[in-house]
């Protein structure tokens, strides 16, 4: 007779159960289902003969099976692991363990003086890359400075490959990759320096100061007293270069106040002095506008006595109106012309203008001449026109064309030309070197020593000597001797001869 | 049986807390060196006392005690026989002891439970055990000799302005107003020889550890290469614009560094006489250059009252250090330490490398300082332009010795000034060159020891701001 009997049957299953029926319906569905969705768990004890853990789950929630007598590792616990943050125990020369590598591990310590001298490997390193760099530096100075020497050799070619990013059957030619040649390009020795550098140009900022790092100022006591010295004495040793004078702030403050004070009282001065000008010329202009006010209604009555007066005479009162009107206009002239003198009048105006400008105004000549006027040009022509056209030709030259013809006359004619080089005449020579003339003739003072290939051998009777006369000067001065100026030179040949001389010259 | 009671009423102006605390200091100066040797137990003693849980402060007999509270017994200890001879060891020699010992052996601790007495054994073993020590607050300085004039060497007719030892040591050159650059020898003293070149006052002399060469640098703007083996000038540095001031020799590359009064310090290859870098940032006159094989290989000192470390690689400042109020005239390289001493009017400066950080001052010298120089022993030498030689230690910057040499005679006592001070390569002589015209050798007195020139330091307590 058990319980169970008389107990209703449970509601729900318990664990055992409902994992039993878990297998049941596994073991059924065992052919369908792809993966098996638990392992089974592991046997009891006693039952473990031929069982071998191998997964995780094979352990279920417990430990490694001891009487199973192969290397387990439940929850992963006891592999070997390759990194670990563990610290190997070490051992230090004695024979104690050095707890201090803990400390250690990943800073420096320095617990002796010594650590803090350097070392002697660090120093010869030291030393090494210094001579480098500066056996460098030197090398380039010597090599700035020696001549020129053999063109250096190039290092050899490199070879790189490379593989470019557009790929395709366009890009080099279908190929993927390219190898390039690269060549040191040579450097010609005899080449001279490219780039100027005598060029100065103003030194660049410095580096910024480094912080001043003085202890502060010993303040005199107040009551410190220096002893009695001579007067002599006291100018050197007066102490005051070992101590910094310290002022009291007020001092600055006060003089910075009187200041303000200062400029603000100018101020003040000043813009009291403008509104009273200011005032001032109002109180003028109102005084002006008064007594015009008074002329004009004194006028006004004047005038409106006049007209009560001729009323029934029309015409009379027409008059006076035209009369009263052109005298206010003069008065109005007269009036601006006092007070703008500036303004010129139409005469003044007119009396200053340019002639063109009057042409263009179109404005009278103020020069009436009562004969005929020709133009000038017209006279004292001296030109050989054809018979045909009596007319004078100012610059039509009758029709001929080419010819150069805006000067009608040389320049300066042969005669002047004559007359204006200067001839030594052979007047006596006292007069000038008074009596010496002998002695400075004979001088050797100016004689060369040496003579060149082109010197004149002996005296000379004009200036300037010609040997040769590439000009045809003196034919050309000889024929203006004999014309005398009437006839007109051939200065159209003189130029051709020059034309032609130059051009003989140049081939 | 208490012969304490009667050393308390002689005592007893001063309060408990005094009383105590002035025990302990005393104490703890007396036992310091075997502060962490096992406590020898005095049983007789203790036998009277520990049933009284009295507490009785007495300063011949006293263990090291942490804390002290009215309740608690003390336990008596017997003085070792390390602690009776060494009345006042030195912090100095106690610290070189632990440097030397391995470190296993340095490393050791009391334990001292609060109330309770500890039974240890063990007899006091000379040197074996030593201290966790906490670092000293203030260092004793290291005693030297007092150095005294021992040789006065004349000859030169012009102020003398620069010294330099051979590597071989045995003669040194000096440089004169005179314009002559003179060799003596360095053990009797006598001229060797005259070398003549130079148009004005040589300025700088350095004489090269790796070839027979002798370089000199003056006022007229030329720097000079003499071979020594024919006594002959063979090179000139052209390209300093005004007088050259100082000049030296890089330790391991063949380069040479000079400083001018154009504000730069040139960089010449000694074998090709090009120009290799020109330092320029000094804003006045550079007053003297040092090199060294560290970095920074280049240091110069210059009226600007700023000093630079250079990069000799880029030619480019690497610091710059701005904390004297006066132009630096002087700098000195500690042979052994990487630190540097800095010297102007206002105070010389001792720096580290190679980023030259600031370690302290040395104030007291209050003249214008123009030559420095130390010595591996840790002295340093500072001559003014007053005549006056001041020695340092270097360590703690305590001031040991005022020298104010005689000027010779026929010189007017305004003419006593220092140009240049070296030590020779034993660092047992010092030579200085001096206004006077005369070059004087100074040693260190033999006969005197620590008690007939005893330290008379004084330091200052008060700690100041850094600067």
């Amino acid at each position: 007779m058990s319980l169970t009997s008389f107990l209703p049957a449970p509601t729900q299953l318990s664990q055992d159960q409902l994992e039993s029926e878990e297998r049941v319906r596994a073991q059924r569905s065992h052919s369908t289902a792809l993966v098996s969705s638990r392992r089974e768990p592991p046997p009891p004890y006693g039952c473990r003969k031929s069982w071998v853990p191998r997964s995780l789950e094979d352990f279920g929630d417990g430990g490694a099976f001891p009487e199973i007598h192969v290397a387990q590792f439940p929850l992963e616990m006891g592999r070997k692991k390759k990194t670990s943050n563990a610290l190997a125990v070490q051992v230090d020369a004695e024979g104690k363990i050095k707890y201090d590598a803990i400390a250690r591990q990943d800073r420096v310590i320095f617990s002796k003086y010594s650590d803090l001298l350097p070392k002697e490997e660090a120093v010869k390193e030291l030393t090494e890359k210094t001579r480098d760099a500066l056996m460098k530096q030197v090398s380039q100075k010597i090599a700035a400075a020696m001549p020129v020497r053999a063109a250096d050799k190039q290092a050899p070619a490199q070879y790189i490959r490379y593989t470019p990013s557009q790929q395709g059957v366009a890009f080099n030619s279908g190929a993927k990759q390219r190898v390039i040649r690269m060549v040191e390009m040579q450097k010609d020795p005899m080449e001279p320096p490219r780039f100027k550098i005598n060029k100065k140009i103003p030194r660049g900022p410095p580096s910024p100061p480094a912080p001043v790092m003085h202890s502060p100022s010993r303040k005199v006591p107040v009551g410190k007293v220096y002893p009695k010295l001579s007067p002599v004495f006291r100018l050197a040793a007066d102490g005051r270069g070992l101590q910094i004078v310290h002022i009291n702030e007020n001092f600055a403050k006060l003089a910075e106040a009187l200041y303000i004070a200062d400029r603000k009282a100018r101020e003040a001065v000043e813009m009291r002095a403008q509104v009273e000008k200011k005032m001032a010329q109002k109180e003028e202009k109102e005084k002006l506008r008064e007594l015009a006010q008074m002329a004009r209604d004194r006028r006004a009555g004047i005038k409106g006595h006049g007209g009560d007066k001729g009323g029934e005479d029309g015409e009379a009162r027409e008059r006076d109106e035209i009369r009263h009107d052109r005298r206010k206009e003069r008065q109005h002239d007269r009036n601006i012309s006092r007070a703008a003198p500036d303004k010129r009048s139409k005469l003044q105006r007119d009396q200053d203008r340019d002639v063109s400008e009057l042409i263009a105004l179109g404005q009278p000549n103020p020069r009436a001449s009562s004969e005929a006027q020709y133009d000038q040009r017209l006279f004292n022509q001296t030109k050989v026109t054809h018979t045909h056209t009596h007319t004078p030709a100012v610059g039509f030259a009758g029709g001929e064309d080419g010819m150069y013809n805006v000067y009608d006359q040389p320049f300066r004619s042969g005669r002047d030309m004559a007359q204006n080089i200067y001839r030594p005449t052979k007047s006596s020579e006292k007069d000038m070197y008074r009596d010496d003339l002998d002695t400075l003739m004979q001088s050797n003072r100016f004689v060369p020593d040496r003579e060149f290939s082109g010197t004149d051998h002996g005296r000379r009777d004009c200036p300037v000597q010609f040997e040769w006369d590439p000009f045809g000067l003196d034919k050309f001065l000889e024929e203006a001797k004999q014309h005398g100026g009437s006839k007109r030179p051939s200065t159209s040949r003189g130029s051709k001869d020059y034309d032609h001389d130059k051009k003989r010259r140049k081939e | 049986m208490f012969p304490c009671i009667s050393f308390f009423q002689d005592v007893q102006k001063h309060s408990v807390h005094t009383l105590v605390f002035r025990s302990l200091k005393r104490t703890h100066d007396m036992f310091v060196a075997d502060h962490a040797k096992p406590v020898s137990l005095d049983e007789t003693r203790y036998s009277c006392f520990v049933k009284q849980y009295a507490v009785f402060v007495l300063p011949s007999s006293y263990s090291f005690l942490c804390e002290i509270k009215i309740s608690c017994v003390c336990v008596w200890v017997a003085l070792t026989a390390d602690t009776q001879i060494h009345r006042n060891p030195s912090e100095g020699g106690i610290h070189a002891m632990a440097l030397a010992l391995p470190p296993s052996q340095a490393r050791y601790l009391l334990q001292m439970m609060h109330g309770r007495s500890s039974l240890l054994e063990g007899g006091g073993t000379k040197n074996s055990s030593l201290v966790a020590r906490k670092a000293p607050t203030m260092p004793k300085p290291q005693w030297h000799a007092p150095w005294k004039l021992f040789r006065v060497i004349s000859g030169h007719l012009g102020w003398v302005r620069s010294i330099a030892v051979e590597p071989g040591n045995q003669w040194f050159v000096t440089g004169a107003g005179d314009r002559t650059i003179k060799i003596w020898d360095l053990a009797s003293g006598k001229l060797k020889l005259s070398l003549t070149g130079h148009i004005s006052t040589v300025r700088g002399v350095a004489v090269s550890t790796r070839s027979p060469y002798l370089f000199s640098c003056g006022e007229d703007k030329q720097v000079k290469c003499w071979d020594l083996e024919y006594n002959k000038v063979i090179r000139h540095y052209h390209g300093h614009l005004s007088a050259v001031y100082d000049l030296d020799l890089h330790p391991t590359i063949d380069v040479l560094v000079t400083c001018s009064r154009d504000a730069t310090a040139r960089v010449w290859d000694i074998r090709s006489k090009a120009n290799v870098h020109t330092l320029s940032g000094h804003t006045n006159t550079v007053a003297t250059v040092r090199c060294q094989a560290a970095e920074p290989q280049i240091i110069t000192g210059s009226h600007d009252s700023t000093i630079r470390l250079w990069d000799l690689i880029a030619g480019k400042t690497r610091a710059t250090l701005t904390n004297h109020k006066k132009s630096v005239r002087a700098l000195a390289l500690h042979p052994r330490q990487y630190t540097l001493a800095s010297g102007s009017a206002d105070n010389i400066k001792q720096w580290t490398f190679p980023d030259g950080n600031f370690i302290q001052n040395l104030s007291g010298h209050n003249a214008i300082i123009n030559a420095m120089a130390v010595n591996s022993d840790g002295v340093l030498v500072s001559g003014a332009d007053n005549g006056t030689i001041h020695l340092w230690d270097w360590r703690t910057g305590y001031n040991f010795q005022r020298i104010h040499a005689a000027v010779q005679p026929g010189s007017l006592d305004s003419e006593s000034g220092i140009f240049a001070c070296m030590f020779d390569h034993s660092e047992s002589r010092l030579i200085t060159a001096e206004a006077d015209k005369t070059i004087k050798v100074y040693k260190e007195d033999d006969t005197a020891t620590e008690e007939s020139h005893p330290i008379n330091w004084k330091p200052e307590i008060l700690k100041r701001k850094r600067f």
